[in-house]
């Protein structure tokens, strides 16, 4: 690990920045705290994507999988069997990583270039929702209902809105640290390599399978459980929401605009799309339906022509350059 | 020096692709500490030889060893861990990240994290790059990129180094700088194989030189040798030469 780990760590603005997040629940009204919560969801969503897709540069389409992997298995598990729901969190984090790994293994062993791995892992994201929908035991296309959130922490129930905002806002930061931590150890100079190219990667002893599957396994057990405490918070669990292909499309351009490969870019699209999306839907969702998606589109434009590589780099060499003007 | 064990056995190999024929089983030892230079016209099989050496090309017939232990079939990365390194005729750079960086993920074959970015820096600062360690491969010159793929293959601290054309397009005078550290790597015992087009530099390099034609190697021995070897010439000058 690089000494730079812990100088992050140590520096008091991420401690900051999560106190002041963490007394939102009583300052904000119920229906801003709902949308910040959400916001957290795609953060810690982005976040984790961004291990495959941004550091490795694995343009995973797979993701609603893990989501719906979390949400409905730890949530079908729970309802039909009465399995305490923090195991069928560990069991569909594992889950998700089997299937994480059997997906690395396949573009391994058929060598997929960049195009079919992106459509390979968006085949397994519609089968997924194809297979959910139509099964019984994860309640079909009209999904399942969680029983009522007592605030039993040992059954995985956080207490309403409030609680649910602070397990997401630990989610998130735990996606960040596994960015953080990944970008300054070896596995982050192994996937930034396999990124730019990986011929020359192998060439300096980098192995692709391991760290390809290492990188994927890691984002879907994280995916997962942020499917599993979204799961929780919503009470019903819906396949369309949660195993849909358009949720892995929303993380991906939220991870996009706010900058690929960085610790704080994939997060930072996330707060600054997601609660726009979700006003937006919620003032003109019946009478302009999908107006967002279109806005959407308009500032994806927007950023890639003012800056390709997205908003936070932007403002980092922004502030390099006013750092070198004053020095 | 015959009854010292090879590092490298190159046996009857072949590689074809479809009906073209370029590696036509080729056998060669390389020594420990020495020098190989391997020349031959282009087209002549060099870099598809280098390919088949380093894991990165199966070859259709033929045995590759490094210590005696077969290699065909070993992925690159493994031979890298091993001491078997190569780099490319054609440039290979990773867009967005710095040559430091670069560096450093290549020294992590054999050291921890913090270990290897400061023996990234002490190996770019000896091939001549020093001051450069920010840069992506954008803002460097050709040159530089040649002396960066170097610098990639010395940071993995191979036994054996399989150079593809580090001088060309370099002129004689900047052909000085990677010169002096391939010399320096061989002096602390690397065993050097490099393919090189500019010849006054492999026959002031090389110690023992092979001749490729159309896949098959055509001579070997020492640089002087070649130069009034009549295949080689002929190889590489057409046969009405008055010289």
């Amino acid at each position: 690990m690089r000494p730079e780990f812990f100088a992050q760590l140590r520096s008091p603005v991420p401690w900051i920045v999560l106190a002041v997040a963490a007394v939102m629940p009583f300052v904000l009204p119920n229906y801003y705290l709902h949308i910040f919560t959400i916001t957290l969801v795609y953060a810690a969503l982005a976040s984790a994507w961004n291990i495959v897709g941004g550091i490795a540069g694995q343009i995973s389409l797979a993701h609603s999988l893990f989501v719906g992997c979390g949400a409905m298995l730890s949530s079908a598990l729970l309802v039909r069997y009465g399995l305490n729901m923090w195991l069928g969190v560990i069991v569909s984090a594992a889950a998700a990583a089997a299937i994480g790994a059997m997906i690395s293994f396949i573009d391994f062993r058929f060598r997929l270039g960049h195009l079919s791995f992106a459509l390979i892992t968006m085949a397994f994201a519609e089968m997924a929702e194809i297979y959910v929908t139509g099964t019984e035991f994860f309640g079909g296309a009209s999904g399942l209902f969680l029983p009522k959130d007592t605030g039993d922490f040992f059954a995985f129930q956080f207490g309403g809105g409030r609680g649910a905002f602070w397990a997401m806002l630990a989610m998130t930061a735990l996606c960040l640290l596994a960015n953080l931590a990944i970008l300054n150890s070896p596995l982050g100079y192994y996937l930034r390599s396999i990124r730019d190219n990986e011929n020359a990667a192998q060439a300096i002893g980098v192995g692709l399978l391991r760290n390809k599957t290492l990188a994927m396994t890691i984002s879907a057990v994280l995916t997962a459980i942020v499917g599993a405490i979204y799961a929780r918070y919503l009470a019903f669990v819906d396949p369309y929401l949660l195993v849909s292909p358009t949720l892995t499309v929303e993380i991906i351009l939220f991870a996009t605009v706010g900058g690929l490969g960085s610790v704080i870019g994939p997060a930072l699209g996330a707060f600054l799309l997601a609660p726009l999306g979700e006003i937006l839907r919620g003032h003109f969702g019946g009478s302009l339906p999908g107006l967002h998606y279109f806005i959407y589109g308009a500032i994806v434009v927007a950023v890639i022509l003012v800056s390709p590589a997205g908003v936070w780099p932007a403002i980092v060499s922004r502030l390099a350059k006013r750092g070198r003007q004053k020095a | 020096m015959d009854n010292q064990t090879a590092i490298l056995e190159v046996d009857r190999v072949a590689k074809r692709f479809g009906g073209l024929v370029a590696v036509d089983s080729v056998s060669f030892d390389v020594r420990p500490g020495e020098i190989l230079g391997i020349i031959g016209p282009n087209g002549a099989g060099k870099t598809t030889l280098f390919g088949l050496i380093s894991g990165f090309i199966a070859p259709s017939s033929g045995d590759v060893r490094f210590d005696g232990v077969s290699i065909v079939g070993t992925p690159p990365h493994l031979l890298v861990r091993r001491g078997l390194v190569r780099s490319f005729q054609i440039v290979q750079t990773f867009a967005d990240m710095t040559t430091l960086d670069v560096v450093a993920t290549a020294a992590l074959v054999r050291r921890p994290m913090n270990e290897a970015i400061d023996f990234a820096a002490h190996i770019l600062a000896r091939v001549g790059l020093s001051g450069k360690e920010q840069l992506t491969p954008k803002q460097l010159s050709l040159q530089d990129k040649k002396l960066l793929e170097v610098a990639k293959c010395v940071a993995t601290e191979p036994r054996l180094i399989l150079l593809d054309e580090v001088m060309a397009g370099l002129t004689l005078a900047e052909t000085d700088a990677p010169l002096a550290v391939v010399r320096d790597l061989n002096a602390q015992g690397t065993t050097i194989v490099m393919i090189e087009h500019v010849m006054p530099v492999i026959m002031r390099a090389a110690h023992r030189m092979i001749v490729l034609n159309f896949g098959a190697k055509i001579a070997e021995g020492t640089p002087q040798e070649m130069l009034s070897n009549r295949a080689v010439v002929e190889a590489y000058f057409g046969d009405h030469v008055d010289a």
